[in-house]
């Protein structure tokens, strides 16, 4: 595969992932650029062992994790402070609302519900993660109840 | 709103317009070059001062083996410092992103721990060989002096290195666990939640 192909087909699933990691859009592209540089870099040595979502997604959400290292805090910003007084939230607003609701979520389990909501297999999300397929279920059933959750908070 | 929140809609609203794929190229080669800078840097310096300590050991010839000695256990301390730096750079380089997040996360374990070991041990050791390097490098030219003057020059130049030693030794070994205990400990509560 020709990573021109890859970067177009990608480029908007790894921001999403990244976005639903920091919740901040800068960021998010910067983390995104590298991770792209790093699959540029290593997909010469790609063998067909994976499919290459899977593949690319492992690279992606490592990249994500390695950000621990990086700073001690994640910047959570991005929610426009006026809407929220709106009653019936838009469909953009609600959209920002629940990327920093993932943003807030322990960081594996953020990258798990970005990988179930990119529409990754949960077989596939249990290879990139490293858990097993029942537990995968189970914890996408589990952040999915919280978001729930949230989006009903709020709304009250 | 109803009960059932699509949230792969809203998901899929998060877009960002892709950067020319030639910019990810350049950002590449910057990047590259950066680290290369970085190398290269820390070693210039140092072996410009191992060159300056060759230079004094051609340029005054000492008489005594004390002196020799001396010099040469000053530039293994440098050398030494300069390998474990250098062996830093692979080693934290080396990380495997096309594993599961489960291995990449024990594997930055790993190297940290590593890292916080190679900071420990460099820094002991750069400082003993050091200090050693000096002492044994004084004899030559203290004995020279009078007695008042033998003991002025080592009462100073103890007294610096010990403070080297229980102050700035500890304090820098200090600040540096504390950074990687942090990294350590904020890994490992990541991975525990992989594990619950």
């Amino acid at each position: 595969m020709v990573f021109e192909d890859i970067y177009r087909e990608y480029w908007n699933k790894v921001f999403r992932i990244c976005m639903g990691y920091v919740n901040d859009a800068d960021l998010a592209k910067d983390i995104a650029q590298e991770i792209f540089i790093i699959i540029w870099k290593k997909l010469p040595t790609f063998r067909n062992e994976s499919a290459i979502g899977t593949w690319i997604y492992r690279i992606a959400s490592n990249n994500c994790l390695r950000q621990i290292e990086r700073q001690s805090r994640m910047p959570k910003t991005e929610l426009p402070e006026q809407i929220e007084d709106i009653s019936e939230p838009d469909k953009e607003w609600q959209s920002k609302f629940l990327y920093k609701c993932i943003a807030e979520l322990p960081e594996t389990d953020r990258i798990i519900i970005s990988l179930e909501l990119e529409d990754v297999k949960q077989a596939e999300i249990a290879k990139i993660t490293g858990l097993s397929e029942s537990n995968v279920r189970v914890k996408i059933y589990r952040i999915k109840e919280k978001l729930t959750q949230k989006f009903k908070q709020y709304e009250q | 709103m109803s009960n059932n929140i699509d949230f792969k809609e809203l998901w899929n609203r998060g877009k960002a317009n892709a950067p020319d794929v030639s910019e990810i190229f350049a950002k590449a080669n910057q990047l590259n070059r950066k680290t290369r800078n970085k190398i290269w840097r820390g070693n210039i310096i140092l072996s410009l001062t191992i060159i300056f300590m060759i230079y004094i050991w051609w340029h005054y010839q000492p008489e005594l083996i004390t002196t020799k000695i001396g010099l040469t256990l000053v530039i293994l301390a440098i050398i030494f410092f300069l390998i474990s730096t250098n062996q830093m750079f692979p080693l934290l380089a080396k990380t495997d992103e096309e594993t599961d997040s489960h291995q990449f996360l024990e594997q930055m374990l790993r190297i940290k721990q590593k890292q916080e070991f190679i900071n420990n041990q460099m820094l002991s050791a750069y400082f003993i060989f050091l200090s050693i390097g000096i002492f044994l490098y004084m004899i030559e030219y203290a004995g020279r002096g009078s007695l008042l003057f033998k003991i002025l020059a080592y009462g100073i130049t103890f007294a610096w290195m010990a403070f080297n030693w229980f102050y700035v030794r500890v304090k820098a070994a200090k600040k540096q666990r504390q950074a990687v205990n942090e990294i350590i400990s904020r890994l490992e509560v990541v991975n525990q939640q992989l594990l619950e």
